[in-house]
């Protein structure tokens, strides 16, 4: 009965980014690309973490060693957009009572509506990782400020939960511009990230996991029948073994960070074949 | 009503006696209090809710449409970024607006207020929806092909805007709800919420099945 | 009939009825929901056209293309430019992003300001119109003029330059002073040994594009040296082709985290180091020998120097380093087919050693790799302002030849203010532009009480920062995103490109450009002074200096000088026509160590050192609110700044992660918390540049500390100008 719409004839799209932590150098101009882009409030004292709104968050991983065999990496962290282990079992989506946050099968892309959200908190408590911030007051931006507020994205308000959308606005902008173009697809290239596209070490790579003409497609190789799981030696996803089958894949040559992806035991390796398997 | 029964256990005469009447008096109060509360309902309710604001001046869509030749995509056009424009700007209108057009009293108006002094207008937009909705005209007209009225109504017969209602406690304008306070609506163009929407999309089987939440459409598809 | 209980109760029950069959109660929901859903107090941002506009960023010396998003005529967000000449790889950098927030920002001076005293006495700001404001100046510099007094009159602004700091040179020199100043950097160091070795007077140009070996004297390649995406971009490319990078710094920067080899040498012993590794090439014969005996001077002085003082093993006890890996390394290098010594320590934002300088110049001079692909360039200077020279008349000839009152041979800021603070008859009104060096100049501290000294001080700043809050007047610049201005690209750039920055959105405060500010100063002055202003406006004097190029310019976003044709000859423009690698300011220079830091060893145990991070803009520009939310919490937390020392020093002090401690230099005392580090040397204590603001407001003011007003400015014995790395410190239990 009911149709699904052109674009679903083709297979499904499954947006998703491969980050290369041996190339991001830790500047974080991905989280001031994401503020800037997404009407995210700042305050005058941000220095409590925990409370300060950061859709992207910069982790630094060290690897505990004294000095001078210290190492560090960086490891960028948008919102990992879980399928879980049957498409659309994210950890958020199936704890909200409010419908305030969806997973869409046409996009992989978890949303989250702020008007519709009543500030539970469910979702924060389920989110393994840390991906979702709370509004514990209301925004408020200094006089002339709200001047460079983007009119594509709805500032939030007091008591509700945000978190990355994937800049979901502009896959929106891109697919109207599409639409005027004869319906065509939309393109690789039109729809980036504000984080992807101001990297300056071309750490960020995003696109549809499932077109292979996409550059994430060919660093991530994931694989469909099991739960995406990357085919590249060098990829990695954050607590992979809870089953959560994110859309953010990381990459590093060293092992240490490949390791920090995960608690894992001595004798297990990162990202093990039958780790995913476990139902979350 | 155990406490009435008890009480005419107790034989008092005096209200049984009565009893017809003044059932038929009590019936009285029940309808007065029903009549009245109809009445604040119905009547008093929606003109307190709504705030009547007027355009900063008057405009017959039906004479500016006899004079383009695109329709009403002449001033509410796409741009080439496929987003929709919306309101014409000052800027379009002056194209023949540069001198008055005519001694009508709001031509006047537009002109010394706006042209003049290079204002924009700020035209009260009927159908504006709130700021959390991502409304995509591309992917109805030119996806979906539909017509202006379908939405908007035959604005295009219109000569004269009306006045702008704007609900005080929302601040949406009066059309999303529907001017019919009950929500009930003949016409497509009627009402504007969301349920609308979906019902539109369901009557015309375009009900994508992408939520996992609902089996209806994400949330991202029309929200931002 | 009476009103019973009854009658009240149907009535009631009928108003319920009534009530729910009405829709008032549902209607009334809905709204109420909605209402708590979209707070009217929630701000919507007005939807409107997007257009984009292309310029380039000036926030810092890498002047990136951007292009800015616009709604109507808002500006809503600066990106990257996708592949041109301004910023060949894409991308933005977080300053450049936050670029908005500095347009935007309350803390923007509003219109000319005069400082008054209020009723009590106490000064406050008076808001005065242009014509007022540069009367005022005019009048000014006219009486001091009359009185024969045009040299105590000094100008400093951030950088020379351009068209708009052209103006102001010319205008000092018109009027009649000698005192023209730009606020030091690690340019000045380079290009004096450019000018020595090579003869030419330019800046130096790194082609890290195509190097593949870097060796990095503490360069924060990836913390914002010369033009942070540039570098970011080639250091990401030469680990992609499988190069080097070798990081040089005792703490691990990001930079030092990405290198291949991380050399915690002991600060101030880099040139040491580099001396060192030109040992193992002298003496293992590695170096590149066509170059040295074709090409170069003075090279068996240079070895001799280095093969008595500069054995691996003697500047393994002075570096902290081993023979063995200075010996790997060097011996690397020199196999590498272009390795590429680079010189500058973080940012780049003080002049540094000019004998660490000359040192890791002699090591690019020994592998040969000077002039050629992934080498180091020598740049020319810029050419293309070709005024015509002002007309001097008796006084201003007069002044302008008159004693400078730093005394050094190139100029100095730091001996200036001295000067200034030692006798402040000296001088009478000083013009600050784009600077603000009663923050972000080592010293800081008697910075700002020369400058209180001053009679007359006019900024020409756009924000309400330290050293503007001093000023008696202030006429305030465009930002960068409301003008139009020329800018040419150093910043160890291998081609001659002059960038344009236009105007974004129209001007959002009473602000005027400067360069028409300058202009209106000249003409007010009269005579030869309005002489050699003879443009109407800016733009004009801008469009006609560029001339021919203008409209290529205007449509590319920049002027690409056409590289000069690649000759076999390295083409040096010494007498010799050779690099010299060694002559008798040479050897004096690389004699010229620079003195310890300040602070006696016994009172003031550990080191302290200030390090650049990208995350916090620590010149002119302060750090927006965006780059202060992303610092971690290791670096600010509340207001307190932190100090990273490694844990074994800390365990000796009896402190933990997160413990208050009281940090004391010469200069002065503060609070701070600690922050473990195994990534820093033993003994040594960091504090990143950047916090400790006075001015501005919430988001920025009382935020950590300056590192500037605990350490003072060293001079170097050699170029005069400061080459502090650090500065002795005590830090204990709070």
């Amino acid at each position: 009965m009911k149709q699904t719409q052109i674009h679903n004839e083709q297979p499904p799209r499954r947006y998703g980014m491969a980050i290369d932590v041996d190339k991001c150098t830790g500047c974080g101009s991905c989280m001031v690309a994401c503020f800037s882009e997404n009407n995210v409030p700042f305050k005058q004292d941000e220095t409590d973490k925990l409370l300060s709104i950061t859709w992207m968050r910069v982790y630094q991983l060290t690897n505990g060693k004294t000095f001078p065999h210290t190492e560090v990496a960086y490891l960028p962290r948008p919102c990992q957009h879980c399928a879980g282990q049957h498409e659309g079992h994210s950890p958020c989506v199936s704890v909200c009572p409010a419908t305030a946050t969806d997973y869409s099968a046409d996009t992989g892309i978890v949303s989250q509506i702020y008007t519709r959200c009543f500030g539970c908190r469910y979702c924060m408590g389920a989110c393994p990782y840390h991906a979702r911030y709370f509004n514990w007051w209301d925004p408020v931006w200094p006089d002339g400020m709200e001047k460079y507020l983007s009119p594509n994205v709805s500032p939030r308000m007091r008591g509700v939960v945000e978190k990355c959308s994937f800049c979901f606005h502009r896959y929106q902008m891109a697919r109207d511009k599409a639409y005027t173009e004869g319906g065509r697809k939309v393109q690789e290239a039109e729809y980036q990230t504000a984080c992807a596209q101001a990297c300056p070490a071309g750490a960020i790579v995003f696109g549809d996991l499932n077109d292979p003409s996409h550059a994430v497609n060919q660093i991530v190789k994931p694989d469909a029948h099991n739960h995406y799981k990357s085919g590249n030696p060098r990829a990695f996803r954050l607590l992979e073994r809870l089953g959560t089958n994110t859309k953010v894949y990381y990459l590093s040559s060293r092992e240490w960070v490949r390791r920090s992806g995960d608690n894992y035991r001595a004798d297990e390796q990162p990202g093990m074949p039958g780790a995913a398997a476990q139902h979350g | 009503m155990s406490s009435h029964d008890k009480y005419q256990s107790h034989g008092d005469s005096h209200s049984s006696a009565k009893a017809p009447d003044e059932g038929a008096y009590i019936f009285l109060f029940f309808l007065i209090g029903f009549a009245l509360s109809m009445v604040v309902g119905w009547g008093v309710f929606p003109t307190l809710l709504y705030s009547k604001k007027h355009q900063p001046f008057d405009f017959n869509h039906k004479q500016h449409l006899q004079i383009v030749d695109n329709g009403c995509q002449s001033c509410h056009f796409f741009r080439t970024d496929g987003s929709f424009s919306g309101s014409p700007r000052l800027a379009q209108c002056v194209g023949c607006h540069n001198e008055m057009q005519g001694q009508s009293e709001s031509e006047k108006a537009f002109f010394e207020q706006y042209v003049v002094q290079g204002r924009e207008v700020p035209w009260l937009v009927y159908s504006r929806q709130p700021d959390c909705v991502f409304f995509s005209h591309a992917a109805h007209i030119h996806g979906a092909k539909l017509d202006c009225v379908t939405c908007h109504g035959h604005m295009a017969a219109s000569e004269n805007l009306k006045s702008y209602e704007q609900n005080r406690i929302t601040g949406y304008s009066r059309d999303l709800w529907g001017r019919n306070i009950s929500g009930l609506k003949h016409n497509s163009w009627d009402r504007m919420k969301m349920d609308d929407c979906a019902e539109c999309h369901a009557r015309y089987q375009v009900v994508h099945d992408s939520s996992v939440q609902t089996g209806r459409d994400a949330c991202f598809v029309c929200h931002k | 009939m009476k009103l019973s209980r009854r009658c009240f109760l149907s009535f009631s029950i009928g108003g319920a009825v009534g009530t729910a069959l009405s829709p008032l109660p549902w209607k009334l929901t809905d709204d109420l929901s909605i209402w708590s859903q979209n707070w009217p107090w929630t701000p919507v941002p007005p939807d409107g056209e997007s257009t984009y506009v292309d310029s380039t960023c000036m926030l810092c010396p890498g002047h990136c293309g951007i292009r800015v998003r616009k709604i109507d005529q808002r500006a809503v967000k600066i990106e990257g430019q996708e592949n041109t000449v301004l910023n060949p790889g894409g991308g933005v950098c977080l300053l450049g992003l936050s670029g908005l927030q500095l347009l935007y920002s309350p803390t923007r001076v509003k219109g000319p300001l005069r400082k008054i005293k209020d009723d009590k006495g106490l000064p406050k700001w008076e808001s005065i119109s242009w014509s007022l404001a540069i009367e005022e100046v005019a009048k000014q510099l006219m009486d001091l003029r009359a009185q024969g007094r045009s040299h105590t009159v000094a100008s400093l602004v951030g950088q020379e330059d351009g068209t708009v700091p052209q103006l102001l040179k010319r205008l000092i020199k018109a009027y009649g002073s000698p005192h023209f100043y730009h606020m030091p950097s690690v340019e000045d160091t380079q290009g004096a040994v450019l000018s020595l070795s090579q003869g030419i007077d330019g800046f130096v140009g790194l082609d890290v594009e195509n190097a593949d070996y870097i060796l990095s004297f503490g360069s924060a390649l990836l913390d914002g040296f010369g033009s942070p995406l540039r570098m970011m971009r080639a250091i990401n490319r030469l680990k992609e082709q499988k190069g080097t990078l070798v990081q040089i710094e005792p703490r691990l920067s990001n930079t030092a985290a990405k290198a291949d080899l991380w050399l915690a040498a002991k600060p101030g012993t880099e040139a040491d180091l580099a001396l060192g590794m030109a040992h193992v090439l002298i003496n293992q014969r590695r170096f590149n020998e066509d170059f040295i005996y074709n090409h170069t001077e003075g090279f068996e002085l240079f070895a001799v120097m280095v093969r008595n003082s500069y054995t691996p093993e003697a500047v393994a006890v002075t570096t902290g380093i081993d023979a063995a890996t200075i010996t790997q390394t060097a011996l690397a290098f020199a196999a590498a087919k272009r390795p590429l010594a680079i010189f500058g320590h973080g940012k780049g934002q003080a002049p540094g050693s000019m004998r660490e300088a000359a040192a890791v110049n002699a090591l690019n001079a020994l592998v040969g790799n000077i002039n050629r692909p992934g080498g180091l360039h020598a740049m020319p200077a810029y050419d293309y302002i070709d005024w015509p020279a002002p007309f001097l008349d008796g006084i201003a000839y007069a002044g302008f030849n008159a004693k400078r009152v730093d005394g050094s041979g190139t100029p100095s800021v730091h001996r200036f203010f001295e000067a200034v603070d030692a006798a402040p008859e000296k001088l009478q009104l000083l013009m600050i532009a784009e600077a603000n060096p009663s923050y972000s100049l080592t010293g800081c501290g008697k910075i700002k009480q020369a400058i209180k000294k001053i009679p007359f001080v006019v900024s020409f700043s756009s924000f309400m920062d330290e050293t503007a809050m001093q000023a008696d007047l202030i006429l305030p610049n465009h930002l960068y995103l409301e003008r139009w201005e020329d800018i040419p690209m150093r910043a160890g750039a291998v081609r001659q490109t002059v960038g344009l920055c236009r105007p974004v959105v129209a001007p959002q405060q009473n602000t005027q450009h400067l360069g028409d500010t300058v202009i209106q100063i000249a003409k007010a002055l009269k005579g030869t002074v309005a002489q050699s202003f003879p443009w109407d406006n800016y733009y004009a004097c801008l469009k006609q200096t560029m001339g021919n190029q203008w409209q290529d310019m205007n449509a590319k976003g920049a002027w690409e000088k056409e590289p000069a044709v690649v000759s076999p000859e390295p083409g040096f423009k010494t007498e010799s026509g050779k690099l010299v690698m060694m002559n008798e300011p040479l050897k004096k220079i690389l004699g010229a160590i620079v003195p310890a830091p300040e602070g006696d060893e016994k009172k003031f145990p550990l080191q302290l050192v200030a390090y650049d991070s990208i995350r916090l803009s620590s010149g002119y520009i302060g750090n927006p609110p965006f780059m202060n939310k992303v610092l971690p919490d290791t670096v600010l937390k509340g207001n307190e700044g932190f100090v990273e020392l490694n844990p074994e020093t800390a365990g000796k002090l009896g402190l933990a992660e997160g413990q208050s401690a009281i940090l004391t230099t010469p200069h002065g005392q503060v609070k701070v918390r600690v922050h473990l580090n195994h990534g820093i040397m033993p003994g040594l204590l960091a504090m990143a540049r950047g916090l400790g603001h006075t001015a501005y407001d919430g988001y920025l003011s009382g935020k950590g500390v300056n590192t500037n007003e605990l350490i003072g400015p060293v001079e170097d014995p050699a170029s005069g100008l400061d080459a502090a790395w650090g500065i002795q410190a005590i830090l204990a239990k709070a």
